[in-house]
Formats: C-alpha cells, structure tokens, sequence
C-alpha cells in the first residue's frame, strides 16, 4: 500500500512538472508580455532595462527554472488588474468555488445515484422510464438555459430564493462559507442546482448501467437464493459493487467543477475562481491566469490521487496483503 | 413410506423468446422424501439447471413457469406471492451454484455475507450471526472459521470458497438444498472431498439434497436416486444403482458409455452422435430418436409411452432389456 502511494505520489510531481511547462510555454513564452507590461511609448532604454529585470534576455530553459523556483516558493506573482498577490487572490475566492462545486456534485450523487439504481433494478417500470427522460434533459438542456429558468421562477416568479450573489458567510479558519447558516444555504441553492444538473444525468445513467449488469450477475441470484430482499440486495451488494465507476465519475466532476463553473458562476454573480479567470482572461492579467491554470492542474492530480486510494478502500482485491488460503 | 418432502407435477418452464418459445422444462413429475438425495443428470440444455431455479422460484425472465404444480411441505410454491417465496428461500429451500468466485460478493467479507444470509429471515444480532457464521464455517471444514470471517473470498481457494457458499446454504438448516454443478469448477481431488462431505452433512442433519449434474459419475457415488434428463423431460429415472448397472433408456446407456471409466485404455471415448435438439422446435415423437441407435419408424411420431414399475420409469419406444 506505501508503496503504491510512493508511486502514484511521483506520478503526481511529473504531470505537475508537465503542467507548469505548459503553462509556462502557453503564456510566457508565446506572445511578447513586455509589450503588455509595458506602454507602448516607452523608451528603447527603459524597454531593455526591463526586459533584462524580468529575465526574458536569458534562455528559455532558464526563464522555465526560474519560473518553476518562484512557483515552488509560492510566489505566483501580482495580478496586474488588482495589484495584490496572485495566489491570495485567489484563495479569497476559491472557497466559493469549492462549495459550489462540492454542493452540485453531492446533490448530483446524492440524488442520481439511487434513481439510477432504481431505474437499473426495474427498467421497464413507467418511473424507470421518467427517470430516464430526466437524464436525457440533464445532458441536453444547456446549463446557461437552465439557469436562467431556474431565476426566473423561483427568484423572480415565486421570489422564494435570492437571484444571484453569495449572501452571507460565516467565517470558520479565516474562510468565509456559505453552507453554514440558512441564510447563506439560500444563495448556494439555485446556482448548486443548475451546475448539479448534468451530473445527476450522468450519475443516473452510471449506475443505472452498473445496476443492470449487478442484478444479472451470480452473486445476486445467489443472494436472491438465500432470501434476501431485493432491497438489502440493491443497498449492500449492488451499491458496492457499482461504486468504482461512481467515485471515479465524482472525483473527475467534482475536478472539472471547480475549474469551469465560468457559466453557472456569471449568471448567478458567484463570486469563485470562474468568475475571476473569466475576468482576467479579458484583461490579459496573465499572473493570474498561471497561476490559475497551476492551481486547477494541482486539483485535479490531489482528486485523482484520493479517487484511487478509495479504490483500494472500496475493493479488498486492490489491496495488496494477504494471501489465499 | 412417509410423505414426500417435494412432489413436482408436470413442471412446466418455457422462456418465451422472439425466436419462438424455448421449452426447456416440458413436463417433469418427481418426488421427493425428506432427507432423500436426489441426483438430476443430463447434458446442457437439458433443462436441468432450470427444473432446479424453478424450484426456489428464481427463473430469469423470459423464462416462466407455465404449468404443473411444485407442492413442498403441502404448499405449491407455483403462484406463491414473491413475499412468500422469498421468505421461503435460504430458509427452508437452499441453493448451491456452480462458480463460487462468481456467487460470493468480492467486496463483502464472508462473515458479512454469511450475516446477511441470516438476517435475511429473522432478527439475529451482528454477535450472534458471526457466532452462528462460524460455528457453520467449521462444520463444512474450515479451519479457524472464527477468524476467517473478516477475509473477502478472494482470500480463499476454489474448494474453501465452494465451502463457505455451502455452509451459507446450510445456515438456516433448511430442509432442501438444491446443489447446481456444486463441484464442476473445482479439481477433481476437491471434488471428491466436498461431494463426501455434502453426504455426510446432509445425511447429519436430515436434509434433502437435489443434485444436478452432467456427470453420472458423480451422481452414482452420492445420490440414492437418479433423474436423467433430456430435452426438458425426464426420460429415465429409478433408484442410482440399478439404473446405472441396467439403464432402459438408449439415452442412459449412451451416457455411461461415454464415461472415462468405462472406456477400454487407449480406446477413444464412446459418444452419443449428434447434439441435443433445439428446444423451439422439438419433434412430436421421441426427442432423442435422431440421435438414438435403436430408432425406427415407430419412434418419429407419437411421444414415447412412459413404462413404470417397481420404482423405476423411462419414456422409450424401444428399451433396453432389463437386467436378469
């Protein structure tokens, strides 16, 4: 088990390698950031002497080190657009993302799931049928749509739930969130729904799929032949055995969520990372967009890292002990 | 004699299908007393292996029962509401299936499988059912049952897991297990070591024991009684030992021969020509004729005649002539 972490420890440190060299190439190399920084009318002098204290006179191969050093000490740079630190920037509103994200992805599974189940385990009942039509939607009604529909009626027809913003946070470690008062529950609801959307079509279909391959398979006929009920068949042995496929789909939803939430985010005014890439993006804050890109990459690998060490949680085969009797 | 355990009457199991409907059990009637052991012996898709599902009321759709009663116990299980049934099986009627690394959940240790088998039919505590798991676990042979019980089966050899999938049928003392090719997917030395046990188990605690297999062998060794099956009906049944020293049926006979054992060394095997008919289109008369050494014009139309004494039966035109 130490060692399969190790192992996938390192394969994490190389594709971040690879990320950053990307990046770098992306957006330093390519294009001309001295012709951004600094005003067109300036003089030759004053271009030299800057080009020389940003290090763009040396090779490339240099520039990448010192990049990948100042990276390393956490020093993303100062976002040219707000004059602060990139990375506290950022931090500031990540937390908004990440419990928007996680919220859509929870309710995504937390409904989904056993829909899915229940549309595998009966799938020519009228329910299992409606339950289908619903995935179908979730996939193809796009999600700029859907937000909208959702503000017009329960904000703006019903007036039941605020329109957009992040209302009220309460602060746990220096953190601001939402999720903790009723209040803050108010304003994460609409936006977490209209990003859950597509991820309750796809945890539907998952497990459905899951589902309908389980319930044909000899270790349910054998439960069956032991007695027992269908529903402790589907909760203790189905749910298990359809659950790889289910994290796996979780971790990469919940990876690509917190860094594209841009749709749900503008439409709703969220003020997450979404938002802020958007932004910078048009007024070519090009430290922020580094370390953005850094930041998401670093998502990813931590959430596929998590998703595999569950793995060897949720199949005793994966484990490496033990040996046959 | 006392009253049967098992009375099948003119069991009927058809899988409707677009190509037409499959009969694949076709009228099978046979008893059974408590405690008896049974073996039912044919070649596959012989609808073996269906009579046995149909028995514990778990046969996959498209498949259905469509006529014949199974009385158990002086109950019919054909038309018992699902409820009933289920409540019924792992309690009173146990199955064994034939691959133990398919059956057994791989992400479920034993000891929770075997709990849930228990919890299925009454309230029994965590403690207690891992008690009662073990106490089972040790009785089919398997050493430090106690603290096996938290191993997943892919910690456990063919033949223990074979072990652990029988001690989860015998967990509720039930008085019918229905074995389906228990012992095909295990080495022939562990073979011989679970069919010796699963006599020597159902023999102890009385229960009644329906083994299916293709393998008369196997059956001669164990059952007192044998069916031989063939295209959904049974075409020759009586007690083993007389039927396998003097089988009347030409199907019977071609099955012994077709055993290793009874082969000359360096002869090639006998084997019965032909294969087994296709069940959606049975021929009206006898449905081994084609295939039968002993055939003629006679066997083509009406069915075989059903000839019973003493305890024996067979469905033959032409039979073999009964011992002296």
């Amino acid at each position: 088990m130490l060692g399969f972490v190790i192992q996938r420890l390192l394969q994490a440190a190389l594709v971040m390698v690879a990320m950053s060299a990307l990046v770098f190439a992306g957006v330093y190399a390519i294009g001309n950031p001295i012709d951004v920084l600094i005003s067109p009318d300036a003089t030759q002098d004053i271009r030299a002497e800057a080009i020389r204290r940003l290090g763009l006179d040396l090779p490339l191969w240099q520039q990448y080190l010192a990049f990948l050093g100042r990276l390393l000490r956490g020093d993303f740079g100062t976002s040219f657009v707000f004059g602060m630190p990139v990375l506290d920037l950022i931090l500031s509103r990540l937390p908004a993302t990440l419990e928007l994200a996680l919220a859509a992805v929870l309710i995504g599974t937390l409904v989904g799931v056993p829909l899915g189940v229940y549309a595998g385990y009966r799938p020519d009942s009228p329910v299992a049928r409606a339950i289908m039509a619903v995935s179908v939607l979730g996939f193809s009604v796009p999600t700029f749509w859907v937000g909208l529909i959702l503000i017009l009626t329960f904000a703006v027809n019903l007036d039941w739930l605020p329109a957009g913003d992040r209302g009220p946070t309460v602060e746990v470690f220096g953190i601001g969130w939402s999720f903790l008062t009723l209040e803050g529950l108010s304003f994460l609801l609409l936006p977490a729904l209209n990003l859950s959307l597509f991820k309750l079509a796809m945890m539907i279909r998952l497990s459905r799929a899951g589902t309908r391959e389980a319930m044909l398979t000899d270790t349910v006929k054998f439960a069956r032949a032991a007695g027992l009920k269908d529903r402790t068949i589907l909760r203790r042995h189905v749910l298990r055995l359809i659950s790889i496929p289910i994290v796996t789909v979780f971790g990469l939803e919940l990876g690509s969520t917190l860094a594209f939430a841009v749709v749900t985010e503008t439409i709703f005014s969220w003020p997450g990372v979404g938002k802020l890439i958007i932004d910078s993006i048009t007024s070519l804050d090009r430290p922020v967009m580094v370390a953005y890109l850094v930041l998401v990459a670093f998502l990813f690998v931590t959430i596929n890292l998590v998703v595999d060490l569950s793995y060897a949680l949720l199949d005793p085969r994966l484990r490496r002990h033990g040996a046959a009797a | 004699m006392t009253a049967p355990l098992l009375e099948v009457t003119d069991l009927r199991t058809h899988f409707l299908t677009r190509a037409g409907v499959a009969k694949a059990v076709d009228g099978v009637s046979f008893s059974l007393a408590p405690g008896e052991i049974l073996g039912l012996v044919g070649e596959s898709g012989s609808g073996k292996s269906v009579t046995g599902f149909s028995l514990i009321g778990l046969v996959d759709p498209p498949g259905r029962i469509v006529g014949g009663s199974i009385c158990f116990a002086g109950r019919d299980l054909v038309g018992l509401p699902p409820e009933e049934m289920r409540a019924l099986r792992g309690r009173r009627i146990a199955m064994v299936f034939q691959d133990p690394q398919a059956t057994l959940n791989p992400v479920l240790t034993i000891g929770q499988q075997m709990a849930l088998a228990l919890q299925a039919h009454a309230w029994v505590s965590d403690r207690a059912a891992a008690e009662r798991a073990a106490a089972m676990l040790t009785r089919v042979g398997i050493p430090e049952a106690a603290s096996r019980l938290s191993n997943y089966p892919h910690e456990f050899s063919g033949g223990m897991r074979q072990r652990v999938a029988i001690a989860m049928a015998l967990l509720n003392g039930p008085e019918l297990i229905v074995a389906d090719e228990p012992t095909t997917a295990l080495d022939v030395s562990i073979q011989a070591q679970i069919l010796a046990e699963m006599k020597a188990l159902a023999r102890e605690s009385g229960t009644a024991l329906i083994w299916i297999s293709h393998d008369l062998a196997t059956v001669s060794s164990l059952a007192d009684r044998v069916l031989v099956m063939y295209a959904g009906r049974i075409v020759e049944s009586g007690p083993v030992g007389e039927v396998l020293r003097a089988p009347r049926h030409p199907y019977t006979r071609g099955l012994l021969d077709s055993l290793p054992a009874m082969a000359e060394p360096g002869q090639r095997l006998r084997q019965i020509p032909g294969t087994a008919p296709s069940l959606l289109a049975l021929p009206p008369g006898c449905p081994f004729a084609p295939r039968c050494p002993r055939a003629d014009a006679a066997c083509a139309a009406p069915p075989p005649p059903r000839v019973e004494s003493d305890g024996r039966l067979f469905l033959c035109h032409h039979p073999l002539e009964a011992a002296a």
